[in-house]
């Protein structure tokens, strides 16, 4: 089967439709041994040093598997950087379709984008309402992997990030995908509790570090709530899937995106928002509003490289720790 | 007697503290404390208190923070998060509930909002050291002047506008070859970090500031946050020990 790259998650039910796999490029860039020699082999390639690890990363796994001989770039709603990231791919011949998220979540113009996907690669609507079926039943699993996990004290902070993050591309097998989330949700009543007192709500781009949650938890502090990756989940009760796409908050404006975490805040009694903004990305400017629009404490940490937190973001971690205790 | 380290990544400053409150107070380099006084146990650093020259002392309870905390533990000591130690440390030595604690050492910058006694939001600078005590060490040794010299002025400065501590000595050295006096340069360092920190410290505002911090002991700084920000600027004696200070109070009341 075809292999389609993604550079964020988009109405994934057409590539399903299409009987092609698809791949988000961010989660292949990451899950590699060497994440950051793919950052660097990028830079050596040409791509400046200030610009987000995330775009490097992505564009060297697209060169280095040949197999994924065509990319759908999100052009509208997630990077500005995309375009550029999408003019070096098809300078290295691949194959690229753009994919835009309408900035005002305009119904019709969002409808005709997903149109115009499954018209590139050719499928109709019935087969991708029936993909949509056959994803939501996957979905429906995350939900209440999500739902336990703030309602019990037993799945930790990253296993919730990471069922929540694969919900883009289903790891490529929703049914295999299902399966082991199955067997994970069957061991969930013999997990021991995990003794924390402190809930935190985690929001922003996925973290490029990936001991954030078990650190967290180490002192005391467990994360509850991640809103991007929760937002993959598709968590709307709707058969429409236009609208399914349009009540999806990532893509859209912050303060559109800010009324889902206002809710959550409450609903699942956070103590504080950690606020993450990738080094270079336009979003850390969004910051300024977060602050100034969530009535919660709020600790803004910045990630540059693929790595593990380094000293002085485990120190601000601690103080944010104290503060809320 | 009570003990508070404070793992600086210039410094080790140790507090002592006593039954009555009275403190004593060291300093040691951090390379050679960590050669000379510690070895490492079960990847737990051990210091030998005696060795250090502090006399007899029969230790009740040790409290650490610092860089120092993140790589290694220190044995015996209970470790509390820097942000921490610097806050009791500044509430212990004014008096103080209500204020923003600006602390800037020898790589760190840190602004702490302290209300009603409890630490409501802090910054700290990033990846960079061009507000902190070592920038003001490299600057005063490009204008051949000591820390003392330097931190006498503030007025009439010139303008730097490089954010880079290493760029900003070259475009330093420009300036002397513009003529300007050793007064004006001095004083445009000294703005420099008030221009760093000011976002922090508008963003955490209170009336009254309290300055720790190797950087407290320039006086043109702290005239010029006075003047720029119209607010009160107080700091304690010995604003370097404030970390250890606070811990070694930490040590007090927990036992
Ligand atoms: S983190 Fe920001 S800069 Fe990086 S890819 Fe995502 S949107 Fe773009």
């Amino acid at each position: 089967m075809e292999k389609i790259g993604l550079t964020t998650t988009i109405p994934v039910e057409v590539i399903y439709a299409a009987g092609m796999v698809p791949v988000d490029l961010n989660n292949v860039f990451i899950n590699h041994h060497n994440p950051q020699g793919l950052v660097e082999e990028a830079e050596l390639a040409g791509y400046p040093r200030n610009i987000c690890s995330w775009i490097k990363g992505m564009y060297s796994t697209v060169m280095q598997n040949d197999d994924i001989g065509t990319v759908i770039a999100v052009t509208q709603g997630d990077c500005s950087n995309t375009h550029a990231l999408m003019e070096t791919l098809l300078l290295a011949g691949v194959r690229v379709i753009p994919f835009a998220f309408p900035f005002d979540r305009d119904y019709d113009l969002l409808k005709l984008q997903i149109e115009k996907l499954m018209e590139a690669l050719g499928v109709s609507w019935q087969q991708v309402k029936d993909a949509q079926k056959r994803l939501n039943k996957v979905r429906q699993r995350v939900w209440e992997l999500d739902r336990l996990t703030w309602q019990q004290n037993k799945i930790s902070g990253w296993d919730n990030h990471l069922y929540q993050v694969s919900c883009s591309d289903f790891n490529g097998d929703p049914e295999l995908f299902g399966q082991q989330l199955d067997e994970y949700l069957a061991k969930v009543p013999d997990m021991p509790e995990i003794e924390t007192q402190i809930r935190i709500g985690y929001m922003g781009v996925p973290p490029i570090m990936d001991d954030l949650y078990h650190y967290l938890e180490e002192r005391g502090a467990r994360v509850v709530y991640n809103e991007t990756q929760r937002q993959f989940t598709m968590p709307f009760n709707t058969d429409d899937l236009v609208e399914q796409y349009r009540l999806y908050s990532y893509p859209y404006g912050i303060f559109y995106r800010l009324e889902d975490v206002q809710q959550q805040i409450k609903l699942r009694r956070l103590d504080g928002i950690i606020h993450y903004a990738q080094s270079f990305c336009y979003r850390q400017i969004e910051d300024m509003i977060v602050r100034q629009r969530l009535d919660v404490p709020i600790l803004t940490l910045e990630g540059d490289k693929p790595n593990k937190l380094d000293a002085r973001t485990r120190m601000r971690l601690d103080a944010f720790i104290e503060m809320l205790r | 007697m009570f003990a508070g380290i404070d793992l600086g990544s210039r410094n080790v400053k140790v507090a002592l503290m006593d039954e009555k409150e009275r403190l004593s107070l060291h300093k040691f380099d951090t390379v050679a404390f960590y050669r000379q006084h510690g070895r490492l146990e079960d990847g737990q650093l051990v210091v030998d208190l005696a060795g250090l020259g502090l006399g007899a002392i029969e230790l009740k309870s040790l409290v650490s923070t610092g860089y120092g905390r993140q790589t290694i533990n220190l044995k015996d000591a209970k470790n509390i998060p820097e942000i921490k130690a610097h806050v009791t440390g500044a509430v212990y030595l004014t008096g103080l509930k209500d204020f923003t604690l600006l602390d800037l050492g020898g790589q760190d910058s840190k602004v702490v909002k302290i209300s009603k006694g409890r630490m409501m939001d802090f910054e700290t600078n990033d990846r960079c050291a061009a507000s902190t005590g070592r920038y003001l060490e490299n600057m005063a040794a490009v204008l051949d002047i000591d820390m003392e010299e330097l931190s006498r002025h503030y007025e009439d400065p010139v303008d730097l506008t490089s954010t880079c501590a290493i760029f900003g000595e070259t475009e330093l050295i420009g300036k002397v070859v513009e003529g300007y006096s050793t007064a004006q340069l001095a004083a445009g360092v000294n703005y420099t970090i008030f221009k760093r920190v000011k976002p922090m410290l508008i963003k955490l505002a209170s009336p009254t500031i309290v300055f720790t911090g190797g950087v407290a002991q320039n006086r043109a700084l702290l005239e010029i946050i006075r003047q720029e920000l119209d607010v009160e600027v107080i700091v304690p004696e010995n604003p370097q020990y404030v970390g250890s200070i606070g811990c070694a109070v930490t040590a007090l009341k927990e036992v």
